[in-house]
């Protein structure tokens, strides 16, 4: 009840929308009827009508109502139908009680089978005694052998009508969520699923006390649509688990209902499902191929905790859910007493905002790409139904898909490399049984061999085979490099992986191909492939409080503020105490620390995240997710070199997907390299999970290149894509800048700075208020820029390194204190020179270099300076029209190195150009 | 609704028949009528526990006190001490309720808090309520928050009113095998005629539109009648239930404000 008790289920409406037109009234009946006119309908003038004349009246119509009775109960009316069931209100005969009736409808109750499962079921069901389960009064039978069952008729309504007037009560919510989870917890314990957690099956009593009903019985009642049952599920879209969608029901775990549980909580919350469609399919497609939206992008004054909580539930890996539904009403009942949660172990931290200003696009590119383990699971089931179907076929189980393998020096498909292997393997496996081999080559992809779920099951459903096979080839150091990877059709996981060098001689292919012949073949005929997958196989994730504190940990690393980075090494730690072979427990440690650095530098921990990489490496060489964490280290290290040795390794071992060629796009952009760093951005965006996410990285190839007009389009098109991000607009305003056109540059950041909704909010190296004051400083507006500056240092004092044109605040900061006549600017420069000195030592980054020229510039040491401008270039500095502007150099501008430093730029630009409208037109050409 | 607790009240002859308010009002008169008396009184009680639950939850802005309260309250009325004040020719029983609750509501205030709670009475069955005669209505929210505990009792009073004429007839319906007839049609009981579409309820019915409009005619007389009758059970004379519907009619119009019933 609410509204004080005004009406059982409430339906609010908001204002006087619903005002009636003749009484102006606004309050109405359930059928719509408008109470007050229904009232002056007594008032009316007219005769009087009996029942007797009334019924005369009715028995005109031929229609008569289908009344029937059902065992002991009659039925008084139809209240919801689902698949397989119908609902009934009705009135049990001789108690005169009102009860809820369910049935399942007589087409599906034809086998004898069928009843007797459904009547095993609902007996299961009605054992269960808990306060917030609707209790089962009667399990029977019709004396046509329709079995229904009769529970308690809650009068409340469901969570489905109530939901939206507990909107924006989150203790409500929460308190009744925590009853709910502890009924789903009881059930559990008894051995019972519930398999169709949803708003519609939570009732509320006269008190409003939840009522989980129909536990286990989902699929008798509620299959709803033909997509569903055609995918065996049982369950509803938007609230069930990605792994129900898929899989055969008996696979199941409390996972899938603590993740309807998480579900419902988002819904609750946020007033919608945590993904919509246009229909189901959709629907569960988006639960099974993408993380779940952040409550708070959605309710952005939702309280932390209850979206950690709503995270920890939708994880798509039922493995890194929540343990138990325990486990959630715990943190449910902790939140109610502002105790700290579990899934977040230490107290709520306070954000400090100044801290997610800083480089997220790196971090989210270089670290956070680490794959998470959970992918593979995820993939794991879809490749069951596919399997069952494959099994019986011994042909078909011993196929393999030959799918085009990557050059990667090239980042085109290797068709010759791909023939050649797949005419060997076709020959050695035919010795060894019926095998069938098959390559595709024909309308293969720009990027092939992605590893990408569509691609594998979309070839696979072409050629219905079980497995895929695909690799890389490159050349190290005139060798040639060749990695195999063999992969179950339909979910991509990898079941083999080995890489081979050879001197690239006509007969090397085939020698490498015999060798790894008899471990295909074995696989191949092999069926646990689960057990072989090598995610599992990480010791961290075996035991249950250690694969806690590491999925606790990786979550609060992609929070970006100190404090929880801490607190996620904290947790990595002890889930190293725990598991001390864990290599994905280093990696993530590594990460963080790594992480932490980078915000708040501190080589201390920098070398440290190094050597937890290094033993992650140690434990476990080929995960993906150690080399891709390494890779992200060396990154920040400085080490671009090892860091694309790195990233290659990683593709070897686990293919090119989407996060590691957009960081490795971008770490060839850093290193002055945006020809070959365009390739790898083009792959990342087509298969970005968020179309447009690389779009200002390719502008920013092209602004490095000098093609301003590709590198507008590029900006434009990352504007069209994400129009809430500032990227693209940012980009083309910086163009503007370079281009010496401040005025312009001025002008298109008034038009579009105001539209950017959060522009302070992280999402790029280069915040709008960072391009602000470089178009100050450049247009020399000192005393604008020297304000702009001092805002941006007193947020991040080491902030700006790797933003356009390496504009360090402290470095700018300087030489505008030294500019607008501060006695004290030298003193701070020297300081900084020092501090920077320290810190980029043995950098290959060529933004370090190029901040400690300027740092020298300003203190006057033009030899210096131009030995670092020189060693910037070296290390692939490419941009000479910053160089050109930057007031940082005004003082060694006339030094005839600097004007040499310029045209060896220009020249080596020049080049470069070249060879980047080659593969401008591959571009176009290969799409 | 059991039959047992339907009316039978008519008008027919200028006759109105003993309803159960007339009936409490004779209280008094003669003992032997006591028992039947003090029998109605709980009845219409039973009928109208909304709007007192929904007086005292607004009055007290908790629910769990009010429902306490509501219980207290009933059981204090079926002690005898509201029918003292019941006398005839003092108005109608909407009106006595309301006043007692108020007086209730101030005593209750006065007394110390440790002498109530009357946790074990249990005069109502909310659950057996909300079963048997479950009340959807739609209320504006933010209108309801600007309402006084009087305006929130007269809003459910007539509610209950509607809603309980509402379902006696939809129950002769059903028992005439039409339930049908009354979904398809009772959304038209207050509807102009022109904006009720016959054609379009004919065809759900399988009837032609002259046949609907004769039969929604007889339906909007009926529910009349069964309104007349619901309003009769609590007055005292056939002429105050024009008056007592004029005043919830008001009392439900948006921009009523609140106020007091001339006595």
């Amino acid at each position: 009840m609410d509204f004080y008790g005004l009406t059982d289920s409430p339906v609010t409406l908001v204002g006087s929308a619903n005002e009636c037109p003749e009484c102006h009234g606004v309050s109405r009946v359930a059928n719509g009827s408008c109470i007050g006119c229904l009232l002056y309908t007594g008032m009316k003038e007219g005769e009087e009508v009996t029942a007797d004349e009334l019924g005369s009246a009715l028995q005109l119509l031929p229609l008569t109502d289908y009344r029937w009775r059902l065992g002991n109960y009659e039925i008084m009316e139809e209240i919801g139908r689902g698949g397989m069931g119908v609902i009934y209100r009705a009135r049990q005969r001789h108690s005169r009680r009102i009860v809820a009736l369910k049935r399942i409808l007589s087409h599906y109750a034809d086998s004898r089978d069928t009843l007797i499962r459904f009547r095993r079921e609902a007996e299961a069901a009605a054992s269960l005694d808990h306060p917030n389960v609707l209790p089962i009064y009667e399990v029977g039978e019709s004396d046509e052998g329709v079995p229904y069952f009769s529970m308690k008729f809650a009068p409340g309504g469901s969570l489905q009508v109530v939901g939206p007037a507990l909107r924006g009560k989150p203790r409500e919510i929460v308190r009744l969520m925590a009853k709910v989870t502890r009924a789903v917890q009881y059930a559990h314990e008894h051995g019972i699923l519930h398999r169709d957690l949803k708003p519609g099956n939570i009732l509320l009593d006269a008190q409003d006390e939840p009522l989980v009903s129909d536990f286990g019985l989902a699929k008798w009642l509620d299959a709803s649509s033909d997509l569903t049952r055609t995918l065996t599920v049982f369950g509803t879209p938007g609230y069930i688990a990605p792994e129900q969608a898929e899989g055969p029901a008996a696979n199941l775990t409390a996972a899938a209902d603590i993740y309807s549980l998480g579900a419902i909580l988002f819904d609750l919350l946020a007033s919608r499902p945590p993904f919509l469609g246009d229909n189901a399919i959709s629907v569960v497609r988006q639960a099974a191929e993408n993380p779940a939206p952040r409550l708070r992008s959605l309710v952005t004054w939702a309280d932390r905790d209850l979206e950690t909580i709503c995270a920890r539930c939708l994880e798509r890996d039922p493995a890194s859910r929540y343990s138990s539904a325990g486990a959630l009403a715990d943190d449910f009942e902790h939140w109610l007493d502002n105790r700290p949660i579990v899934a977040r172990p230490v107290s709520p931290p306070v954000r400090l905002w100044r801290w997610s200003r800083r480089n997220r696009a790196l971090t989210a590119a270089g670290l956070g790409c680490i794959l998470l383990a959970i992918t593979a699971v995820l993939w794991q089931v879809h490749g069951n139904r596919l399997e069952t179907s494959l099994r019986a076929n011994q042909l078909a189980s011993r196929s393999v898909t030959v799918l085009p393998f990557l050059n990667l020096d090239t980042v085109h498909a290797d068709e010759a490399t791909t023939l050649a292997v797949a005419r060997t393997l076709q020959t050695n496996l035919s010795r060894l049984g019926p095998a069938r081999v098959s390559p595709q080559i024909e309308g293969a992809s720009r990027w092939p061999d992605t590893g990408y779920l569509e691609d594998i099951s979309k070839e696979n459903h072409n050629l219905k085979s079980r497995t895929v096979l695909t690799g890389s080839t490159r050349l190290v150091n005139g060798k040639l490099h060749l990695s195999v990877r063999l992969m179950t059709a339909g979910n991509g996981e990898i079941i083999f992986a080995r890489s081979f060098q050879s001197n690239p001689r006509p007969n090397a292919i085939p020698a490498l191909v015999a060798s790894i012949t008899s471990p295909i073949s074995s696989l191949l005929n092999a069926t646990d492939w689960p057990s072989i997958s090598r995610t599992e196989k990480d010791p961290g994730l075996k035991d249950p409080a250690a694969r806690d504190l590491i999925v606790s940990g990786r979550q609060l690393m992609f929070r970006d503020t100190i404090q929880d980075y801490d607190r996620s090494i904290s947790c990595l730690e002890k889930a190293i105490d725990l598991e001390p072979n864990s290599a994905l427990a280093h990696a993530y440690l590594s990460s963080t620390e790594a992480s932490r650095a980078h915000f708040s530098p501190d080589p201390e921990i920098l070398k440290k995240a190094e050597k937890e990489a290094e033993t992650a490496l140690r434990l476990d060489p080929d995960s993906r997710e150690v080399l891709r964490t390494l890779a992200g280290v060396l990154y920040l290290r400085g080490r671009l070199k090892e860091a694309l040795e790195g990233q290659l390794r990683a593709i070897e071992v686990g293919g090119p997907e989407e996060q590691v060629a957009g960081f490795r796009g971008m770490v060839l952009l850093r290193a002055g390299r945006p020809t070959e760093a365009l390739p790898w951005l083009e792959m990342a965006s087509h298969w970005a999970s968020s179309p447009g996410a690389y779009e200002s990285l390719i502008g920013d190839c092209w602004s490095f290149l000098v093609e301003d007009q590709r590198a507008q389009a590029a900006y434009m098109q990352a504007m069209n894509l994400r129009p809430e991000r500032f990227d693209g607009w940012v980009g083309l305003c910086h163009l503007k800048l370079l281009q010496g056109d401040m005025g312009g540059a001025r002008q298109l950041y008034a038009k579009y700075s105001p539209r950017t909704v959060g522009a302070n909010l992280p999402g790029n190296d280069n915040s709008p208020q960072e391009l602000l004051a470089q178009i100050e400083f450049f247009s020399r507006n000192y005393d604008t820029a020297l304000e702009l500056y001092t805002q941006l240092a007193r947020d991040e004092p080491r902030g700006g390194v790797s933003s356009y044109g390496a504009m360090s605040y402290s470095s700018a900061l300087g030489r505008l204190r030294q500019v607008t006549g501060d006695r004290a600017a030298d003193l701070f420069l020297k300081e900084e020179l020092t501090r920077a000195t320290e810190f980029f030592q043995g950098s290959e980054n060529p933004a370090d270099a190029y901040v400690l020229a300027a740092l020298e510039a300003s203190l006057g040491q033009a030899n210096r300076a131009l030995d670092y401008l020189q060693l910037a270039v070296s290390l692939g500095w490419l941009d000479y029209r910053s160089l050109q502007l930057d007031p940082r150099f005004d003082t060694i501008a006339r030094e005839p190195r600097f004007r040499e430093i310029i045209s060896v730029l220009i020249n080596k630009v020049t080049g470069l150009k070249r060879s980047a409208g080659q593969s401008a037109n591959l571009a176009t050409n290969g799409d | 609704m059991s039959p047992d607790l339907a009316a039978d009240g008519n008008e027919k002859a200028g006759h109105f028949a003993t309803t159960r308010w007339s009936l409490i009002l004779r209280y008094g008169e003669s003992s032997a009528e006591e028992g039947k008396a003090s029998e109605a009184l709980a009845e219409l009680c039973r009928i109208y526990w909304r709007p007192i639950f929904a007086y005292l939850w607004r009055s007290t802005s908790s629910p769990e006190d009010a429902k306490d309260l509501t219980q207290e309250f009933f059981l204090r009325i079926m002690q005898g001490k509201f029918l003292q004040h019941a006398d005839p020719g003092r108005g109608r029983f909407r009106s006595l309720l309301l006043r007692s609750l108020q007086n209730f509501l101030r005593d209750h205030h006065d007394r110390d808090k440790s002498q109530r709670r009357g946790g074990e009475m249990t005069f109502i069955s909310w659950d057996q309520w909300m079963a048997e005669a479950p009340s959807q209505l739609s209320v504006p929210a933010s209108i309801v928050e600007t309402w006084s505990p009087e305006r929130v009792f007269d809003v459910r009073w007539a509610a209950t009113v509607a809603e309980r004429a509402l379902r006696r007839l939809q129950e002769e319906c059903e028992g005439q095998g039409r339930r049908h007839v009354f979904d398809v049609l009772g959304g038209a009981l207050t509807s102009e005629r022109d904006q009720v579409s016959y054609e379009r309820m004919g065809r759900e019915l399988g009837a032609d539109s002259a046949k609907i409009k004769r039969l929604l005619h007889k339906l909007r007389l009926r529910y009349r009648q069964l309104l007349r009758e619901e309003v009769a059970e609590t007055v005292e004379k056939s002429e105050d239930i024009n008056e007592e519907l004029r005043y919830l009619v008001a009392s439900l119009a948006a921009g009523a404000t609140d106020r007091v019933e001339p006595t």
